[in-house]
């Protein structure tokens, strides 16, 4: 059997802020076309942890290697070129702008033609941008100012951005945060359409254990910036630490 | 392009415009125009890029001497004057951005303001160079130049070059990634741009058109003077901007228009300028913040709502009758 490629090691990443250690030797390894999970209660470090590899926060000791690359501490418009694309957290959209001028303008910089001065954009990449917005579910909206959109649709939105760098590694930090249950699994089916079809590599953080169990292959539970258990959702569920420290009572 | 039959009506009225009207009035119309390219210029950085730029009239100070030094000491004719006066206002605009672009907020518009100052001084102090405080004598327009409405004409006919290029580079991908800039800076940075080349690249364009303004002053004042660099000067682009509107294109021209007009009408008959300025300026950032192109937009938003509801209403007063 072919040994599948990693697309991400991270080995031994320190990051502190102040005397608060926000990740401590983390090591974790992702294999190209997984769709899996970090999960951990609030402060664990998972959005530590996604500053960290895109290049939003230095690290402070360890190395981050994309597709055998060391891309450590390198400034995050690089770090995006390479093919890692990121959703934040708290939606994170150009507000001023349509919904389809923000999913255009992630498909003009992903096909370099930003640095382009004399061509009406209006022209350009014109049925990329209607062709993602059609599949993300938001063409009702292409010509509203997103900042009016309401929240499950700007997290959509910014998925959608994120999709439109054409990424080979996807971040997401809580991709279904303020959407209803039926949004939730309408977003998530579409993320993992992307993982399966277009054989795109995802890594997500959630707090909604049912979407954590129901689209991630394999699970790892951070707590106070270290990793504590690692492995498929049954093993994550059967182990004592993490069910004491995280899943508790639920499990 | 249908949306734009105004803009040709526009032209076509300022063709005509010098034929109407009396010489001082050309003389008006002139500063109108470079003022308003001036505007447009700094524009770019404020509407467009979201950052406050109050040293812009280092570039166009720059470019006035430019064009200026060029046609007192040599003979090199004005039309090949004005891309040096470019050129030149965009190197200077290179190297301050290089600084300023680090920055944003309150801390870019302090920092354009002390480069601003910075060249007002070395051009104040340069004597042997630039003239010192007494400024540049002489410039004469050439011959087929030398009456108000030529100079008009040929303003109005840079400036009209001059704003379909900006025009294009506001709607260009260029563009819309400097509003992306505005809008989300860290977005911005997550897809995969560089932010701060693309800032410098728009710092650097917006400089070349101010220099391009400045060529133009030169001329038409006969004259320039190290005030062209000064403070207060970059507060014109910022009053004529928030007049105006900054979120559309033509906002800073517009207010161009009514800055420039207002100050030859009221310097008339008073000297009390920056008082009615003052007011005006007041009146508009508390009751009219977008400018006039805001309160115009709104004005036709709430229209065309009128009109589609009354189409609405129409229909459905055939479907019951």
């Amino acid at each position: 059997m072919e040994e599948a490629i990693a697309i991400l090691q991270v080995e031994h990443l320190n990051k502190a802020f102040g005397g608060l250690k926000a990740n401590h030797e983390v090591n974790y390894e992702m294999k190209a076309g997984e769709l899996s999970a970090i999960i951990g209660p609030n402060g664990a470090g998972k959005s530590t942890f996604f500053n960290l590899l895109t290049g939003y926060h230095r690290v402070d000791s360890g190395e981050v290697r994309y597709k055998g690359r060391n891309i450590t501490n390198w400034p995050p418009h690089k770090i995006a070129r390479l093919g890692i694309a990121r959703a934040f957290q708290v939606s994170n959209i150009y507000p001023a702008l349509t919904t389809y001028e923000n999913v255009r303008q992630a498909i003009l910089t992903q096909q370099k033609r930003t640095l382009n001065f004399f061509t009406p954009a209006r022209l350009i990449a014109r049925q990329e941008t209607l062709d993602l917005l059609e599949i993300t579910g938001l063409s009702e909206y292409t010509n509203v100012v997103s900042g009016n959109l309401a929240q499950g649709d700007k997290k959509r939105l910014e998925l959608a951005i994120a999709l439109g760098c054409k990424p080979d590694l996807l971040f997401l930090d809580e991709p279904t945060a303020g959407m209803s249950g039926e949004e939730t699994h309408e977003t998530m089916g579409l993320v993992e359409r992307f993982n399966k079809e277009m054989d795109l590599t995802i890594l997500f953080t959630e707090h909604d254990m049912s979407v954590v169990f129901g689209y991630a292959r394999r699970l790892t539970v951070l707590h106070q910036g270290t990793i504590i258990a690692q492995g498929t959702p049954e093993e994550v569920r059967a182990n004592e630490t993490a069910q004491k420290i995280y899943l508790g009572e639920e499990a | 392009m249908k949306r734009y039959w105004w803009l040709a009506l526009i032209f076509v009225g300022a063709l005509i415009l010098p034929m109407v009207i009396e010489v001082f009035w050309v003389h008006i119309a002139i500063e109108i125009l470079i003022l308003g390219l001036f505007a447009v210029s700094f524009n770019m950085i404020f509407g467009y890029m979201g950052q406050l730029s109050f040293g812009h009239a280092a570039y166009y100070g720059v470019g006035a001497y430019a064009t200026g030094l060029l046609m007192v000491k040599t003979s090199v004719p004005l039309p090949l004057c004005l891309p040096v006066s470019m050129i030149a206002a965009g190197i200077c605009a290179l190297i301050f951005g290089y600084f300023c672009i680090r920055l944003t907020g309150i801390y870019f518009a302090i920092l354009t303001m002390a480069f601003g100052q910075l060249m007002y001084y070395i051009i104040f102090q340069w004597y042997s160079f630039t003239g010192g405080d007494d400024g540049l004598q002489g410039i004469v327009p050439p011959d087929f130049l030398f009456g108000a409405t030529a100079y008009y004409y040929f303003t109005l006919f840079i400036v009209t070059a001059a704003l379909i290029i900006m025009w294009y580079i506001s709607e260009s991908p260029f563009g819309y990634t400097m509003r992306a800039i505005r809008d989300n800076t860290d977005r911005t940075r997550f897809i995969g741009i560089n932010v701060r080349k693309y800032m410098l690249i728009n710092f650097v364009i917006a400089g070349m058109f101010a220099g391009l303004a400045g060529g133009l002053l030169g001329p038409f004042n006969r004259s320039v003077a190290p005030d062209l660099c000064n403070w207060h000067q970059s507060g014109i682009p910022v009053f004529m901007t928030v007049i105006g509107g900054p979120l559309g294109f033509f906002g800073p021209m517009i207010g161009s228009v009514i800055y420039t007009f207002l100050f030859a009408f009221v310097t008339g008959f008073t000297e009390y300028w920056p008082l009615v300025i003052g007011v005006v300026i007041t009146f508009v950032v508390l009751f009219v913040p977008g400018g006039v192109l805001g309160l115009a937009e709104v004005r036709m938003k709430i229209l065309r709502s009128k009109r589609v509801k009354t189409e609405a209403n129409e229909s459905l007063d055939m479907e019951s009758g």
